[in-house]
Parts: structure tokens; sequence; C-alpha cells
């Protein structure tokens, strides 16, 4: 086995276990699927008026895709911060890999795991929607559905680092879940994911719009909403700012859980 | 060449020397035992030679390859089972040593076969359905075991394969730790049970305050001990301080040890230290309620170059 295939097995393992955890999967399922099916749709009828020329539906699945996304991805932590905990990262330090590639296995592997998941949510709000929805889809939507998903997969890499930042920070401790939850709780409430720009204009201070206007999962959940849904060609200059946000973030993952493998090198624990 | 070598290996954590300038070697083809008691320095010396401890100072080479300089060369020849069993908590065992030997390029037309013979060797195949969170502290050691014994490494490293698992089951780990040698794997076990180095080595290392106190083969550390024979003695009342003085002073080169009713001396010939033993006793007016004379086990090995007991683990 090569190093890459090395890297590309420990990454699908990594990434089953995201689906092996059957509490986590029934919880975000069934928030993801209530949030989309009863808020989206029952709101959608009872609130007419349209946000940015989107129904409510509209408007908020993409968001509901784009926090499926960042759910899966950030589960990245809680597999590290196991890893760490359970002791599993020694094993994966006595295989024939590079640092480096278990590094990099863990974020792909977080990417992996906001692609498929916030994927299989913007397949059942396709179906919903043509099913149910006020509007159909446009082709051109899905064929640019089919475009972001590199883009996507790198916005997922991104929340992975990021979480893989907190898990590495917290070592073995509960702090984790702290972290956690606030970078859950601070991401989607400063970002345009469930309520418009000019919303969030309105009621808090300039930079805290502006923060929420570059966020990377206002970005995504925008272009989803552009392009997947409405059907209109591709924002490039959106496309720009979210792969300058996301791989810094990504970037800042792989390091902080570089040096905690360096940490175990040196101190024979995290 | 051999197949590990280190040289003056040391390890600090903190304030804590776990290892102090450590020369340590085991050739090819053979089965060295690190025997030690706690907090001795095994399970440091194993994660440095399976790279996943940098040392402080010093070198050490695994078939040749440095472990500092060419980790990853080095992970490619070995595998360890760990004191701990460390797995994946939501995988079945299976799965796990499915994952481990694609790891290590095991031809994938035997592997299916090697990990259902190797599962049924260790009797694991009964808990083939539990993931291994589920699984008990013995079984989840003998999984441990099997992922060493279906990647057929060129040093197969055990750090104590046998604890946790019961008699029987140590029985087996112990024969397939063996068959792998004979397969041409160089075997490293730390242990700290003598029933386990006795059985295993074709050389002992003891392993004391991170130094290495003495490296032979068993018969060859139990001739270097003064005196060939062991005599266990039960009185039938507690061992009197005048009973000792009187029987050091039969002579010869004897050391005495008294606990309550019974007294172990190592002596250089059983059979001329015996009858005048129970004469001396006799006339002391100590009853003899039973001897028995033994070969000097690792224990006494150990206490022989430490000064300080073994103690057996059950
Ligand atoms: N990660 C660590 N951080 C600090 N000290 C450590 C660490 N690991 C081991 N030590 C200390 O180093 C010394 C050697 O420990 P080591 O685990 O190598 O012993 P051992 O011979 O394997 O013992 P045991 O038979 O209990 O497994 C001990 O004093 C231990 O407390
Ligand atoms: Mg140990």
């Amino acid at each position: 086995m090569s190093q890459l295939s090395r890297l590309v097995h420990i990454a699908r393992t990594d990434f089953s276990y995201f689906f092996r955890t059957k509490w986590l999967m029934a919880v975000l399922i069934s928030l993801s699927l209530s949030d989309m099916l009863v808020v989206g749709l029952v709101y959608g009828r009872l609130i007419p008026t349209k946000f940015a020329g989107l129904t409510y539906f509209q408007f908020l699945v993409p968001g509901i895709v784009v926090v499926g996304l960042f759910s899966a991805a950030t589960d990245t932590g809680r597999r590290i911060w196991l890893a760490l905990r359970e002791g599993v990262v020694q094993y994966y330090l006595t295989l024939p890999i590079r640092t480096g590639g278990l590094v990099g296995a863990y974020i792909i592997s977080g990417g992996l795991g906001g692609i498929v998941y916030s994927g299989a949510l913007l397949v059942i709000a396709y179906v919903a929607l043509s099913f149910l929805g006020p509007t159909a889809i446009p082709v051109q939507g899905i064929l640019y559905a089919l475009v972001l998903i590199p883009f996507l997969f790198v916005l997922a890499t991104g929340i992975a680092g990021l979480a893989a930042f907190f898990a590495s920070v917290s070592r073995r401790g509960e702090m984790y879940w702290v972290y956690a939850q606030a970078l859950q709780v601070s991401m989607v409430t400063i970002s345009t994911v469930f309520y418009p720009a000019q919303t969030i204009a309105r009621y808090l201070p300039a930079p805290i719009a502006t923060i929420a206007e570059y966020n990377p999962l206002s970005l995504a959940a925008g272009i989803l909403r552009d392009s997947a849904f409405a059907g209109n060609p591709l924002d490039t200059s959106a496309l720009t700012n979210l792969l300058a946000t996301s791989l810094p973030l990504a970037a800042l993952g792989a390091f902080a859980y570089w040096i905690i493998l360096r940490t175990i090198r040196l101190k024979g624990k995290p | 060449m051999y197949a590990v070598e280190t040289l003056n290996l040391s390890k600090r954590y903190g304030k804590t020397d776990a290892l102090r300038g450590l020369n340590f070697t085991v050739n090819e083809g053979e089965i060295m035992v690190i025997l030690g008691p706690n907090g001795s320095g095994k399970t440091t010396l194993l994660m440095i030679l399976c790279t996943i401890l940098k040392p402080t100072s010093g070198t050490a080479r695994v078939v040749g390859i440095d472990v500092v300089e060419e980790g990853t060369k080095v992970r490619e020849v070995m595998g360890i089972a760990f004191q701990e069993a460390r797995g994946f908590w939501r995988h079945k065992p299976s799965s796990i040593l499915k994952f481990h030997a694609s790891m290590f390029d095991i031809d994938p037309a035997k592997r299916q076969d090697l990990i259902e013979r190797t599962m049924k060797d260790l009797e694991l195949w009964e808990s083939r359905d539990k993931m291994f969170m589920h699984l008990s502290g013995g079984q989840a050691k003998r999984l441990e075991t099997a992922k060493v014994l279906i990647q057929q490494p060129k040093l197969a490293i055990f750090d104590e394969p046998t604890s946790q698992v019961d008699l029987r089951g140590k029985r087996k780990i112990w024969d397939k730790i063996r068959e792998l040698r004979d397969q041409g794997s160089t075997i490293i076990v730390a242990t700290n049970e003598v029933r386990e180095a006795e059985y295993l080595a074709d050389r002992v290392t003891i392993l004391h305050q991170g130094q290495r106190v003495v490296c032979d083969t068993i018969p060859k550390l139990k001739d270097a001990i003064a005196g060939g024979d062991i005599v266990e003695v039960d009185f039938e009342d507690p061992v009197s301080g005048k009973l000792v003085d009187d029987l050091n002073g039969l002579g010869g080169d004897v050391s005495l040890l008294s606990d309550g009713n019974q007294l172990r001396a190592k002596v250089s010939r059983a059979e001329d230290w015996v009858p005048k033993m129970t004469s001396a006793s006799y006339v002391a007016g100590a009853k003899i309620a039973s001897i028995r004379i033994t070969e000097p086990s690792l224990d006494d090995v150990f206490l022989h170059f430490t000064g300080k007991a073994l103690a057996d683990q059950p």
C-alpha cells in the first residue's frame, strides 16, 4: 500500500465512525429533517413574504444543508477527542504512514463526512421541494449543485480543521464540548444561514455584520440559494471567498493536530 | 546485524527518568523477554522502539533503521501489541483486524482466512459480533495480540500480552508467539510474570529502574546465582532467630530467608546441606513439617541481581 492509499484508508475508516455512532445519526437526522419539513414547509406556507426573492422554504433549506455540513464536519473534532481519550491515536502512530498523512486523513475524513451528509440533505430537499414545494427546482440548479461539491468539500475540511483545533487544545478534557457548543452557536448565529443579511445589518453592529457576511457558512448558504435552488449562474467571487476563508481553517486544524501528535511523541501522552 | 540495538538510550518524563542509558540488543529470530517490575521502563522502551515516543538521548535501531530518523520505515517492519488494548470502539474485532491487515499489505486473498483462523485460535470467534467497546479486558488483549500475529512483522513486540487473560488463554497466546518466532519473526515480550518469561524466553533481559541489570539465557542466569539449589523448609512452629544462626553456622555457601514457619535457603548442594540442617533442627528442637528442593526461579535471579523481590502477579 502506498502512503496515499493508506491515508485514504484511514480517512475512510475514521469517516465510517461518524455513521457508526447511532445516537449521533439519530439526533442529526431528526433535527435536520424536522427543521426542513416542519419548519420550512409549514412556516413557508404561513409566511408568504419572500426573502431576497425566495420563498421561506427556498431560503431556509440551503441553510439547513449548510448546518448539516457543519455538524457532520465538526464531528471530526469529537473523533479526534475520542481518539486522544481512548488511546487510538497511539495505535495510529504505529502505522506505516507519515505524521502528515495521519493529519491529512483526519481533515479529509471531516470533509467527506460533511459532504456526504449535506449531500444527502440536499437530495432530500430537492425531492421535498419538487413534491411539496411551491415552485419546482430548475434543472441548472442541480447541475450547479454538482459543480459545488468540491467547494463544499473544502468548506467541510475548513470546519473539520476548526473542530480539530478545539479538540487538540482541549486534549482529553471535557472542555471540548464547551468549545464545540460555542463554535456551533457563534458560527451559525453570526451568519446569514437562517436570516438574510439585511436583518443582521438592521439589528447588529457593522463589524458583526461583516463577519457574518464572510463567515464561510454564510457564503456557502448564499451560493446554494442563488445557484443550486434559484438556478442563477455561480458567483465566482463568492466561491473564491469561500475557498479563501475555508482553507486557512483547515490549515489551522491540521497544524494543531500535528502539534498534539508531536506532544505525544515527546511526553508519552496528549 | 542486531534486530534491535539501543545505545545509551534515555527517556525522561518531566522529573522521572524512565530509561537511564540503556544498552540493549536483540538477535534476529529470538524471543527476548524483558523482565522488570512495575515502573522499570519496559513500556517506555517499547514505545521508543515502535516510534511513538522520542528518546531524550541515545539511539535505537530496528533492523538497522534509526527509529527517530526513519520512523515510517521502522513502522513498516514492526508490530506492537499494547499493554492496554487500543481499538476502534465501534468496530467489530474482524474489521479491526481487516483494517490492520490492509495497512500492512497482507495478501488480500489470504486475509479473510488468516483473520478467521487467528480469531479461532485465540478464542475470539465467539465474540466476533461484539463491538470493541463491549469486549472484556481479556478479550481486548487477545485481539491486541491477534493484530500482531496476523501482521507477521519482522519485529513483533508484545507488552504484557497475557495480563488480564485467563490461564487457558495465556497458554494459547504463548504458543502462538512461539509459532510466530518459528516462522521467522524476532520477538520482544515485556512482562513482570516469571512464568511467562520461563515459558517464552530464548533470552531474558532484566530491567530495573530504567537500566539493564543482566541479559542471558534462563539456564545461564540461574547458574550465575551463587548456589545451585533452593531448599524450602516448613517448620511446625515459627522459625527462631537462634535456629537461623545455627543453620548459618553450618558452613558452606548459604543464604537464608525466613518468613513465619517457612525457611528458604539458597545452597550450593542440597544433598550435602539437608542432612546437616535436619540434625541441627533436631538438636534445636524445631520440628520439620516438610522439605522441598527446587531449582532457583527467575524470582531468585531477580532478587540476586537487584536485591529486591519481583512480586509475582496473580
Ligand atoms: N507519559 C508519562 N508521563 C510521565 N511519566 C511516565 C509516563 N509514562 C511512564 N512514566 C513513568 O516512567 C516510569 C517507567 O514507566 P513504564 O510505563 O515504562 O514502566 P513499565 O515497566 O512498563 O511498568 P508496568 O509493569 O507497570 O507496565 C514510571 O516511573 C512511570 O511512572
Ligand atoms: Mg508497562
